[in-house]
């Protein structure tokens, strides 16, 4: 791996999301971010151009992003996913979901919001707007999770129109994943993890839960949850007390491995979507680091079609971490990976650009 | 830039005009002050209503500290400041003057970056349509130009400390004076026409005053009279000057520079550049020529602008002590040669630097309309450098205190800025004890959005090891949720909290819902409790009768039996649940195949005696049968008495099939 070359860029915003345009056979020059905890919150399209100030000092930094442009929304903006490589999902702490349409240009990219949906999410004795905490893509679904303890799902061709409302939990939900076409699940500031069915209405819900893993009996939410892109049965959970638990969802008896990791809550966890080797972990105390499953020793298990995630207490000798950010002491909220780069950005307001990850 | 030292205000409404404008202020939240019209009361003020009352209205206006950073390019400065603040608390007091140098710059390049940022934001339409934003960004403009400005000088003279000062002086004053060379550029573009603009030799001279040799003969080259002989003595007695570089021998150069300077005072007096009086005015210069100069200081725009240059051409190895006379008498120069300008701050400031008034400096820097920003990140890498501790000392300075002092008040502003409490806490962890106290107060207050939000809040405050406000965090979160009837949500917050009441009140809600209604609140919740249930014995009870409810509802009656007889057992059950608790034991009693068994059977009836009827006896005498009818109920009986008669008989009749059954002998 040749040398991580990281640079800073402050955007005057707090970063609650950060995600690149999806490309097929280039690497992305364009992300977009969204803000959280501003007195105006914004969804902004990026773009990589060349550094018309390159000095001698600075020639490492031979792009910064420009906003290219940006759409303004009414509260915090929680999560973001591309459901096709024009189309951009984004979640809001006002219980709406919105759907952009983003169009790249040769001078001037465009980003416009298409659609938004009801209120998705809302406590029910008040009435007041719940907060959309997560979304999660499926084809053209999309479903939500929300701290009133809701699962909507809607398609992104009619989102004012729910397909599914799953009173899923008695508690804050804080994560959602599609784990299939008709199966999602979630996770809650316990640190439970449910499984839904998408097909069915409340009252048959299956009740299959199981709880993340935990040093002691402390409070541990999960917030964040990833899928392995090939195997699908693998489900990784980072929690509140910075550690990873991976699930084996062939088999719900018992944790398949469970590593500690960062000493801070983690509020991001995900796979390079084109090399499942590795993964990566952002976490409240300002760190971003990644696993690298160990070459020599993987290729063995992966004859066999096992995984070194599940692996239970061999887990640490087959796979390595390396920190890709660190000693920026404010919280990381989200990071994307696509080729050899990653974007992320957090609560210092500023973004960070990691060029050669892998 | 404000030279006001007290600030004054005046209503101007009715009422205060009344009152003689005198007001009244209470201090509200968010860093404002509500003010009102007010009139002085004595002891000998009748006590009877004015002759306002109810005839003019009264007024309440908000006051509020203006503050830059509403606007989001700025932003960009206290975010990166605090980066850089972070890094400089971690150097500590031991790093080199090197890595000092180091952080001072990178607080420059974060002003530099932040107009040149302003200076696009103003050209932008939406800027430009918005004439109050468009104020607010020249403001700034101004604010922050000045700022980068004397730090620059500062760092000069003060965290690098060379002795050498001239050549970075000169850097500076070019710097802050950009026209002159952004208009050599234009005049080198256009080659030999250049020379009959009509600013030409005005901007040479300008170029010359600023010490920029390279570009002044750049200029004079392209002149079309390069070729004669004064133009080329000219270019010569440029090209020769001596420059010092750190290293050389002192007194070698300023035998050079001595004999170069004398040789060019020959040739001006030899008559060579008689033939061109502009080139002579611009040699004059160059030889330090007093009437020239003079005529240079009537053109400029600051009094510092010029200084360097002319240290240049008279005293190019200028030290910082020299430095001191040198500006002092150049500012009388100035001055009366200039007396129609006012003394702004800025060359009130520039001269306090000059003359090492350093004192007089901090305090008028914290005027600067930058809510603080420019002078605490100075103080602190004052403090942090060492260098000027002499210097404090002998004014009787607490520099540690002061530091502390700015730091904890900008920290404290963002802080309570209601969105940039992220940034505040990083300076507030420098100030000690009342910097840890004043995190403590501040952190519960922040306006808690959403859980997300809090659990940031409750990570910052775990930390540092703040559990008062953890646990008043997880406690208002709890209460919220109960109010929202999110009982799961509440039970879990309350647990987080560590507040045995708190648990206990809603554990004892859902209790009391569920001996009402027959519906069990939460059940998800509850049923992944965990270890945690300890947190509350109420909680105890509840998980456990949970765990029973459970049971029961999936038939597994020998367990919920085992589980019903021991919380009977233990000395946990509240008050208000013994009729329920006994009440669920009737079907298990009623059972065709016994459930509980004879020595638990007998159990039941003991704390039916001992329990269910001492509380009933002891509420009826206090309360009153009334209150003991409406409390001590159950959804599925109507009457308490009832209850005990049922549950005797159903008890002895277990007692009897039990009994048998478990005396018989088996059958073989």
């Amino acid at each position: 791996m040749s040398i991580a070359n990281v640079s800073t860029h402050y955007i005057s915003e707090k970063v609650s999301q950060v995600r690149w345009l999806p490309e097929e056979l280039q690497q992305s020059e364009r992300f977009v971010t969204g803000s959280w905890d501003m007195d105006q919150n914004f969804v902004r399209l990026w773009r990589l151009q060349s550094n018309q100030y390159v000095t001698a000092t600075d020639s490492e930094v031979d792009q910064i992003p420009r906003c290219m442009d940006k759409v303004r929304m009414e509260d915090d903006v929680t999560a973001m996913e591309f459901v096709d490589k024009d189309t951009l999902a984004v979640s809001c702490a006002d219980g709406h979901l919105s759907v952009f349409n983003v169009h790249r240009a040769v001078e001037e990219d465009q980003m416009q919001r298409t659609s938004r949906s009801g209120r998705l999410h809302c406590f029910q004795r008040s009435q007041e707007p719940a907060p959309c905490t997560d979304l999660s893509v499926y084809g053209t679904d999309i479903a939500t999770a929300g701290e009133d303890g809701c699962v909507s799902i809607v398609s992104v061709e009619n989102v004012r129109q729910v397909k599914r409302q799953i009173e899923a939990d008695s508690m804050a939900l804080f994560s959602i994943c599609y784990i299939s076409q008709q199966e999602l699940v979630t996770a809650n500031r316990m640190g439970v993890i449910r499984m839904l069915d998408a097909r069915v209405a409340t009252e048959a819900q299956p009740k299959t839960t199981f709880m993340v893993a935990s040093q002691d009996d402390k409070s541990n939410f999960v917030s964040s949850l990833a899928k392995h892109p090939m195997q699908q049965h693998i489900l990784l959970c980072g929690s509140e007390e910075g550690s990873i638990t991976v699930w084996d969802m062939r088999n719900l008896s018992y944790p398949a491995s469970y590593l500690s990791a960062h000493k801070s809550p983690i509020n991001e966890i995900g796979f390079h979507q084109k090399d499942p080797s590795k993964l990566f972990t952002a976490a409240e105390g300002g760190e971003v680091w990644m696993w690298s499953e160990n070459k020599v020793l993987g290729c063995d298990y992966n004859k066999d079609g096992h995984s070194p995630w599940l692996s239970g207490d061999r887990v640490r000798s087959l796979v390595d971490v390396e920190g890709v950010l660190s000693n920026v002491r404010k919280s990381i909220n989200s990071f994307d990976v696509h080729g050899s780069r990653l974007v992320c950005g957090g609560d210092t307001e500023a973004v960070y650009l990691v060029d050669n990850i892998v | 830039m404000s030279d006001s030292g007290v600030f004054a205000f005046e209503l101007g409404d009715d009422l205060a005009t009344r009152c003689g404008n005198t007001l009244t202020g209470v201090f509200v939240p968010g860093s404002r002050i509500a003010l009102s019209a007010y009139r002085h009361v004595t002891h000998s003020s009748r006590d009877e209503p004015t002759e306002n009352a109810g005839q003019v209205p009264v007024l309440i206006y908000m006051a509020q500290e203006s503050t830059l950073f509403d606007e989001p390019v700025l932003r960009s400065v206290l975010a990166e400041a605090n980066a850089t603040f972070a890094t400089l608390q971690q150097l500590g007091s031991r790093a080199t003057r090197a890595e000092y140098v180091n952080i001072s710059r990178a607080y420059r390049s974060i002003v530099r970056s932040c107009l040149e940022k302003l200076e696009q934001a103003k050209k932008s339409p939406e800027v430009q349509t918005d004439e109050a934003r468009l104020q607010r960004l020249c403001d700034a403009i101004v604010v922050f130009y000045a700022a980068e400005c004397l730090w620059h000088l500062f760092e000069i003279l003060y965290i690098q400390s060379n002795q050498l000062v001239v050549p970075q002086l000169l850097d500076w004053a070019r710097f802050h004076s950009p026209h002159a060379e952004d208009r050599a550029t234009d005049l080198l573009l256009m080659g030999e026409e250049a020379s009959e603009s009509d600013d030409y030799w005005s901007i040479v001279k300008s170029l010359i005053m600023l010490g920029e040799i390279d570009v002044t003969r750049a200029v004079l080259s392209q002149n079309r009279k390069a070729g004669q002989t004064s133009f080329k003595a000219a270019e010569q007695i440029l090209k020769s000057m001596p420059v010092y570089q750190e290293g050389y021998a002192l007194q070698k150069f300023h035998s050079q520079w001595e004999f170069w300077h004398v040789d060019t005072e020959r040739k001006i007096q030899s008559g060579l550049f008689a033939t061109e009086p502009e080139l002579e005015q611009l040699i004059r210069l160059v030889a330090g020529d007093s009437e020239q100069w003079d005529a240079g200081i009537k053109e400029s725009q600051d009094f510092y602008e010029y200084l360097p240059g002319y240290l240049l051409f008279t005293k190019p190895t200028c030290k910082p002590f020299e430095l001191k006379i040198a500006a002092a008498k150049w500012l009388n120069r100035w001055c009366l040669l200039r007396p129609e300008r006012e003394q702004c701050s800025m060359n009130r400031m520039v001269s306090q630097l000059m003359d090492h008034d350093l004192r007089l400096f901090i305090y008028d820097a914290q005027k600067l309309n930058d809510t603080h920003w420019f002078s605490t990140h100075l103080i602190d890498l004052i403090h942090h450098c060492g260098q000027l501790k002499s210097y404090f000392d002998q004014n009787n300075i607490d520099l540690p205190a002061l530091r502390h002092s700015m730091i904890y008040e900008y920290g404290s502003y963002l802080m309570t800025s209601h969105n940039m409490w992220q940034l505040g806490i990083d300076y507030l962890d420098c100030c000690k004890q009342e910097g840890q106290a004043a995190i403590e107060l501040l952190l519960p207050r922040i306006t808690l959005r959403s859980e997300r939000q809090a659990t940031k809040l409750i990570n910052l405050a775990r930390q540092r090891g703040l559990i008062s406000v953890e646990r008043e965090i997880c406690k208002v979160l709890s209460k919220r949720s109960y109010d929202n009837e999110r009982y799961g949500n509440a039970l879990e917050w309350a647990i987080r909290s560590k507040d045995v009441l708190l648990v206990t009140a809603v554990a004892d809600f859902i209790l009391k819902h569920y001996s009402k209604t027959g519906c069990m609140l939460c059940p998800d919740t509850i049923a992944n409790v965990g270890g945690r249930m300890f947190a509350s014995p109420r909680l105890v009870f509840l998980s456990k009768y949970f765990e029973f409810y459970e049971f029961y509802r999936t038939r597994d009656f020998l367990s919920a039996s085992e589980l019903l007889v021991n919380l009977l057992e233990s000395k946990i059950t509240p008050d208000y649940f013994w009729p329920s608790l006994l009440i669920d034991s009737m079907p298990l009693l009623e059972s065709k195949d016994p459930k509980i068994f004879a020595k638990e059977t007998v159990a039941i009836l003991h704390h039916i005696e001992t329990d269910l009827v001492p509380i009933i006896e002891r509420d009826v005498s206090k309360y009153g049968k009334h209150h003991t009818e409406t409390v001590f109920k159950d959804y599925r009986v109507e009457n308490v008495d009832e209850i005990m008669n049922l549950l005797r008989l159903a008890c002895a009749r277990n007692l009897a099939r039990a009994l048998i059954i478990e005396n018989t002998l088996p059958v073989v």
